[in-house]
């Protein structure tokens, strides 16, 4: 089995550019996700890996084989399509056959074959019907099934859950990750869904614009997001405008902007070394932040501001808090935490003190989109579209 | 809200008015067929001897033998035109399509005495004598419209991803359209032909221009026994010919049914 | 970045491609398309030059004269063309009256339902257009069915003479022709979105209007397209009046074929007399069709 190697992928349709120059590698039995919103690229460069498009310029390699120019019947690449793409008149046995039959397979290897594949994916008992009689998830089984039956190298999935409800997605993505396991070739997955990319994936790239933003084990995108793109598409943040004050051994000292002239000071380790007077933004988990109406001791490495709670959302697993300091809205999650100190649980328009440790912030070498430096909003809804689309919700609140 | 359930008896009256107006002449004709009368009023009792002397019948025989020899090879023709032009049609950038469409329309429409009357010219024109081949012919260009509209409007439903996965399991493009898309062009087909074939048993007019004395089908025959008043055995023809045509549409339809399953 | 080179690189394969897949569509298309070149557009030709042709008994003399023509500016043929239009307009509207109610029945029923109402819409359809006729005779004739319980109701004492009039080819017309009316109707009304008709009755219109102000309009492109399906054959129509109609008032299909079939013949007069039709029918359908693209550019603009 051999790695996955994209050199200096290009790809355009009509003038517009979908993938720009991408280059990355996979490696054999793993789980790579590509996440972004739609539109980013992702599903041209699965279907670039396919054989469906041909890219402009650049390479795809399997191991030593190019396999840039092939036509999908030559690759040793098999695709699960998002809509599954079934073959409505064939049974499910049929379908899982098809590519055997293709290759004039002889029957009895053909149904032994068969009969191990339906096995794998639970579906031995549903060979005899047709598609359109069994269930979504049954239909993905046979998908997957159909394309694992010609051993290939690599499994390509494009959204294959995208079309099943949530606990049948959670349900799949578990048997996705054990038939991963169990036929241990490479699989290549396509998502913008970013939970399911975190918990499926070896390794996730997220796109956009055509572009890999930023690679690397889904924990690593998430505690360490490389640009704003990334720390909002993945998870969700508080972005904070701030400018460098003082640098020290371990962290740096930072002025934030909360707007109307209100500024506020915490201060924040490092991981790229700042200059004195940069403008740059700090990205701060929601979870990452405790909340309380006492103020907690004083201690060098907690940041503690105080704000005022606007809005509390109660979500089962955790309370969703927005906390207004100054002009900037910041979004708590607290697990559980419905009853304080004083067994009184916090309330509307009550001053609170938010707090967290100074390991917890993480900076981002980019100013904060516009809006930001007035200090109007530095909460994220979790963006449903393209840049574009952080742009209108900047706008927006 | 009464004015509403005014409007829904209007409509539920009209639709029942409707149904009676194209059953009744039909039931009253299967009635008659087995009327022991010469002539078409009054019920005389019940007898099948019209339906024994349609057997007997020399010239229905060859007309009926005629009618059915037409039906297939211009469903056959008509359908193996009209798939090629559907699969030629499906492409949206085709420099030809605005010519096609025109070509595969405009007859829809026309006249059927139009085009009889220029098919006949042209044959008398290019000195074709006119008989089962002229028949053909002309059945066949009516029919082409037809199967193409059927089988575009079929093909216009079918999911690409299905020819994308096939190419992804191992198939090339020949053993695609062969394994996947045919098959699944099958019901449009069969559509397509089954109405180019009733159509072109139902045809009177463009027969009529096109086919010379000697080459009679049940329509042409059947309005030549009306204008000799030798309307007896019409009856009973007409009561089989209508079974026929029931029988042919529920045969489609199970075909159909086992087909898309 | 991408490169103005790759750009060309880029729409050279796209060229090529969409070449190719163009000469597939014209091979795949050649058959049907020379087919009806010859058998249906050619005959017109031989039409234009028949009817510029002397007449002969049996068939023509090839000496050119517009003889032809003018025996149609004389005016004899005036009243077999209204005729056939006055039977076009009429079938049209009575097939509309009936057919809308039904096909909007359909429609709105459910989806067991419908099926089975159009396969009953359809079955008539299925039967032999000459038997069709052939029953309308036996039913309307003097000693026919009709008559017969017309007397025995004591409705009337003698025989209603209606076969043989103008009333008898419209009905055995719109007989016909009411499927072909029905089906593009319920296809339109059926696309309709029905929750529109409970928001015009939410707002305030009573069933009266929200008919008249959203089903009618919205079904505009049905109530098109069956129309033109049901009046430019009609305008031809040469069998039901010969079977059904008085034949002292001849409509334009039956004086075409007379000219074809009997003798003396008169190919020529035919001819021309089938171009007149054809013409009007082109006119027809012309300005059907720029009607039509004017609705869709002014719905494009109401979306813009």
């Amino acid at each position: 089995m051999e790695e996955i190697r994209i050199e200096n992928l290009t790809k355009s349709f009509d003038g517009f550019i979908a993938v720009n120059d991408v280059s990355f590698t996979i490696k054999t039995g793993e789980l790579f996700s590509f996440l972004g919103p739609s539109g980013c690229g992702k599903t041209t460069l699965l279907r670039m890996i396919a054989g469906f498009e041909t890219p402009l310029t650049g390479r795809i390699m399997l191991g030593n084989q190019d396999i840039t120019q092939l036509p999908p019947y030559k690759r040793q690449v098999n695709t699960i399509f998002q809509n599954y793409s079934l073959f409505p008149h064939m049974t499910v046995y049929e379908n899982v056959a098809f590519a055997l039959r293709i290759k004039k397979v002889p029957h009895a290897e053909i149904d032994s074959r068969v009969k191990e594949m339906l096995q794998l994916v639970k579906m031995e008992d549903q060979a005899a019907k047709y598609p359109n009689t069994i269930s979504g998830g049954q239909k993905q089984r046979v998908a997957i099934a159909r394309a694992l039956i010609n051993k290939p190298k690599v499994l390509l999935l494009d959204e294959p859950l995208a079309a099943l409800d949530l606990k049948l997605r959670q349900h799949m993505l578990i048997e996705l990750m054990n038939i991963h396991d169990a036929v241990g070739i490479t699989f290549i997955y396509v998502t913008h869904d970013q939970s399911e990319a975190m918990s499926i994936s070896d390794r996730a790239a997220v796109m956009n614009h055509g572009n890999i933003i930023q690679s690397g084990p889904p924990d690593d995108i998430y505690e360490r997001p490389a640009s704003i793109f990334s720390a909002y598409f993945i998870g969700e943040t508080n972005l904070i405008p701030a400018e460098v004050t003082s640098i020290e051994e371990e962290y740096v000292d930072l002025k934030c902007n909360a707007g109307d002239g209100e500024f506020f000071e915490i201060d924040s380790t490092f991981h790229f070394r700042p200059e004195v007077g940069q403008k740059l933004t700090v990205s701060l988990r929601p979870e990452k932040i405790a909340i309380s109406r006492t103020k907690p001791r004083a201690q060098e490495d907690i940041n503690v501001i105080k704000g005022i709670i606007e809005d509390i959302l109660y979500l089962g697993s955790h309370t969703q808090y927005i906390v207004k300091v100054g002009n900037l809205k910041f979004r708590v999650f607290s697990q559980h935490k419905r009853v304080y100190f004083d067994d009184k649980a916090l309330d509307w328009e009550e001053p609170v003190w938010l707090f967290w440790h100074d390991t917890d912030s993480w900076l981002i070498d980019e100013v904060t989109p516009m809006g930001m430096d007035v200090g109007e909003v530095n909460v994220f809804e979790r963006p449903f579209q393209t840049s574009r689309g952080v742009k209108r919700l900047l706008k927006s609140e | 809200m009464k004015s509403g359930k005014l409007y829904k008896r209007m409509n539920l009256t009209i639709f029942t008015l409707v149904m009676v107006f194209l059953y009744i002449p039909i039931i009253i004709l299967i009635i008659f067929s087995f009327n022991d009368s010469k002539i078409v009023a009054g019920w005389q009792g019940f007898t099948v001897k019209y339906y024994l002397q349609l057997f007997e019948n020399q010239q229905i025989k060859q007309a009926f033998q005629n009618t059915m020899l037409i039906a297939i090879l211009s469903t056959l023709f008509s359908t193996i035109l009209g798939v090629l032009a559907a699969l030629g049609l499906e492409n949206k950038r085709f420099t030809g399509r605005k010519v096609m469409n025109a070509l595969i329309y405009v007859p829809l429409i026309m006249p059927d005495i139009l085009m009889g009357v220029s098919l006949a010219l042209m044959f008398n024109f290019l000195r074709v004598g006119t008989g089962m081949a002229t028949v053909l012919i002309a059945h066949i260009t009516f029919c082409v419209s037809y199967t193409t509209i059927v089988v575009q409007s079929r093909l216009q439903g079918f999911d690409y991803s299905l020819v994308e996965a096939a190419m992804d399991l191992g198939a090339k493009p020949w053993l695609i359209f062969w394994k996947v898309k045919f098959p699944l062009m099958i019901p449009g087909i069969i559509a397509g032909a089954l109405l180019a074939f009733t159509l072109s048993i139902d045809d009177f007019i463009i027969t009529f221009f096109t086919s010379g004395r000697g080459f009679d089908t049940l329509p042409i025959y059947v309005e030549g026994a009306i204008r000799r008043g030798t309307i007896t055995t019409i009856n009973a023809l007409s009561t089989l010919m209508i079974g026929f045509t029931l029988f042919l549409v529920a045969i489609t339809k199970r075909v159909r049914n086992l087909l898309l399953r | 970045m991408i490169h103005s080179h790759h750009k060309h690189k880029a729409s050279i394969l796209e060229l090529k491609q969409s070449q190719k897949r163009n000469l597939q569509s014209w091979l795949l298309s050649a058959p049907s398309l020379i087919w009806l070149t010859i058998f249906f557009s050619i005959p017109y030709l031989i039409v234009i030059i028949y009817s510029l042709l002397l007449p002969d008994i049996y068939e023509v003399k090839f000496q050119f004269t517009l003889s032809a023509y003018r025996e149609i500016l004389s005016g004899t043929y005036f009243k077999p063309f209204f005729l056939a239009f006055r039977l076009a307009l009429m079938t049209t509207l009575l097939c509309l009256l009936l057919g809308y109610p039904v096909a909007y029945l359909i429609a709105r029923s459910s989806e067991k339902w419908k099926n089975f109402l159009l396969v009953l819409i359809i079955i008539p359809f299925w039967t032999n257009f000459i038997i069709r006729i052939f029953s309308w005779r036996i039913f309307l004739s003097s000693g026919g069915v009709m008559n017969e319980a017309l007397i025995a109701l004591n409705l009337v004492s003698n025989p209603v003479e209606i076969i043989r009039t103008d009333w008898a080819v419209i009905i055995v017309m719109v007989y016909v022709y009411l499927p072909y009316m029905i089906l593009p109707l319920y296809s339109a009304i059926e696309k309709l979105d029905f929750t529109l008709l409970n928001a015009a009755m939410d707002l305030g219109a009573n069933e009266r209007k929200a008919f008249f102000k959203v089903t009618l309009p919205l079904s505009r492109e049905g109530i098109f397209a069956g129309s033109i399906l049901v009046f430019i054959p009609a305008l031809g129509a040469y069998i039901i009046p010969q079977l059904m109609g008085n034949q002292n008032a001849l409509y334009i299909g039956q004086v075409i074929t007379y000219k074809i079939k009997n003798i003396p013949r008169n190919w020529p007069v035919a001819s021309a007399l089938s171009l007149v039709m054809l013409v009007i029918i082109a006119v027809i359908l012309l300005t059907a069709y720029s009607l039509y693209q004017k609705r869709q550019i002014r719905k494009t603009d109401e979306i813009r």
